[in-house]
């Protein structure tokens, strides 16, 4: 799953996902769907915490042209 | 001293200026206090000495203007005075209250001796000028701007304004990389002069500069600490105070002094008081975060383990139900098959009872009937039997009457046979063997 996404986004999914397992009002033939997407979701979050994806290289380089 | 040229009463220069010096000073034999801008302190670092340009403005133009002598000693008493009170030194562009005598001398001509400054009331001009640049925000609608951004739900690239050596900047840093939970930030420099005159520009460049490229971060933190309490009203610069409100992302501020909160603080998105409180919020704001992901997960788990738990008892119950009600249908059945059963070979003995009664009685008349049709069939063939015996040809021939026969067949009639032909006639006691000599048809009458 390479799909991007916000940290803002998978929070939000995740919130109402939880929202609509804990109201019960989900079909055992989609629970399995959601808790899947719901852990990829957990997972993605944690991993956004403890880690940066920003290229230091890449802002000088935004820094340089805009100043020529 | 005078000497006459031509009839004409001549003075020196020096005459001329000694007595003017003389005229002044007896007019102006004491001290006494003026209010003025100082426009430019003029401080020579060489000899320590400040020649202040002093003006007094009219709607923007210069009315007034005087030479102005700040000796070295002064200037040290005076500046101290004022780190003390208004924690900025002297500088450009501010009221003064001062005390001064009015000096003449012959080579510099007329000046203003600055023995005394007030620096409550600069105290009151640095303040009044805070007030101006919050009114000016706030009739100019951007006041609340920056506060009225949304805080973003992690706080994770951070475009740092501050001083690379300073303790600020150092203690800000250890606090959010060393963190015991593993919460990583993105830290990018931008070197600024925190204090002082200067400072007004030199932190508008970088802001200018992060604006640009402010996709790459989700605040601005201003980070100053271990420079003492001194040249911070910059910060109630309007120009800085201004871009810090209409600054697109958050910014954060933690300039680490003791004094009232400046402007740029009260605008900023979010003030700590020092360079680690900050840091411990933006922490905090990752707890904010992650807290609620964990309490998710956990409550993911439970209903999820609740939602199939509950369909488990459903299908347990239904499976129950299921089978108690097939046992029950089952029985029910068991009992009505063995009822009917039971009823059905009860019906059928009878039946059967019924039959072979039926058929007995059948059997005992066909008995009698039969016997008596036997005995009128017996009557009847012996009638027949007798009509019969009394036709036989036997018995009519034994009556005198003889048959003849030609090639085994009666002769009933002269067509019968030919002249010439060969017949047998049987009698009661043999055969006659003839030929037949001639025919002769019975007459029609």
């Amino acid at each position: 799953m390479n799909e991007k996404i916000t940290y803002t986004q998978a929070f939000e999914e995740l919130q109402s996902i939880v929202e609509e397992i804990e109201s019960g009002q989900i079909s055992v033939d989609e629970l399995s769907e959601k808790v899947k997407r719901a852990t990829f979701l957990i997972k993605l979050c944690k991993t956004k915490l403890t880690t940066t994806e920003e290229d230091v290289k890449q802002i000088l380089k935004e820094l340089e042209d805009g100043e020529e | 001293m005078s000497e006459v040229i031509n009839d004409k009463k001549v003075f020196s220069l020096l005459e001329v200026t000694l007595s003017i010096k003389k005229t002044i000073s007896e007019r102006y034999q004491r001290s006494f206090w003026v209010k003025a801008e100082m426009n430019k302190l003029n401080h020579y670092s060489y000899s320590g000495h400040c020649y202040p340009e002093l003006v007094e403005k009219v709607d923007g133009k210069v009315v007034a203007q005087m030479k102005t002598i700040l000796w070295k000693e002064d200037f040290l008493r005076i500046n101290s005075n004022f780190l003390n009170t208004l924690k900025e030194p002297l500088k450009d562009g501010i009221n003064i209250l001062f005390n001064a005598t009015v000096n003449f001398d012959p080579v510099h001509g007329l000046s203003l001796r600055i023995v005394e400054i007030d620096p409550v009331f600069s105290l009151g001009e640095l303040e009044r000028e805070k007030m101006e640049t919050i009114e000016k925000l706030k009739k100019g609608g951007v006041f609340h701007l920056n506060r009225a951004l949304s805080m973003p739900l992690l706080p994770q690239r951070i475009a740092l304004i501050s001083v690379e050596t300073s303790k600020g900047y150092a203690d800000f840093l250890k606090v959010i990389s060393s963190n015991s939970w593993g919460y990583r930030f993105f830290c990018f420099l931008f070197p600024a002069l925190l204090q002082g005159d200067r400072s007004v520009d030199s932190i508008l460049y970088q802001l200018r500069r992060i604006r640009r490229i402010k996709h790459h971060f989700d605040i601005v933190a201003i980070v100053r600490g271990g420079g003492g309490d001194v040249g911070l009203s910059s910060y109630n610069h309007y120009l800085l105070a201004k871009e810090i409100c209409e600054f697109p992302i958050p910014v954060f501020t933690g300039i680490g002094h003791s004094t009232n909160e400046t402007v740029a603080e009260m605008v900023a998105f979010k003030n700590a008081i020092t360079p680690t409180e900050l840091a411990d919020f933006l922490i905090q704001a990752f707890h904010n975060f992650s807290v609620p992901i964990h309490q998710m997960e956990e409550t993911l788990v439970s209903a999820t383990s609740g939602i199939v738990a509950d369909e488990q008892a459903k299908l347990l119950s239904a499976a129950r139900y299921f089978k108690s009600v097939t046992n029950q249908l089952l029985i029910h059945n068991r009992h009505e098959l063995k009822s009917y059963s039971r009823s059905a070979s009860q019906h059928l003995a009878y039946y059967f009872q019924q039959k072979k009664l039926l058929i007995a009685d059948c059997l005992n008349r066909f008995r009698r009937g039969s016997n008596s049709l036997q005995k009128s069939r017996l009557m009847e063939l012996s009638t027949i039997e007798k009509s019969i015996n009394l036709m036989d040809p036997i018995n009519v021939i034994k009556r005198g009457y003889t048959i003849t026969l030609k090639d085994g067949k009666a002769i009933s009639s002269l067509a019968d046979v030919n002249p010439g032909d060969q017949t047998t006639t049987i009698t009661v006691d043999g055969i006659i063997v003839s030929k037949v000599v001639n025919t002769k048809r019975n007459d029609p009458t």
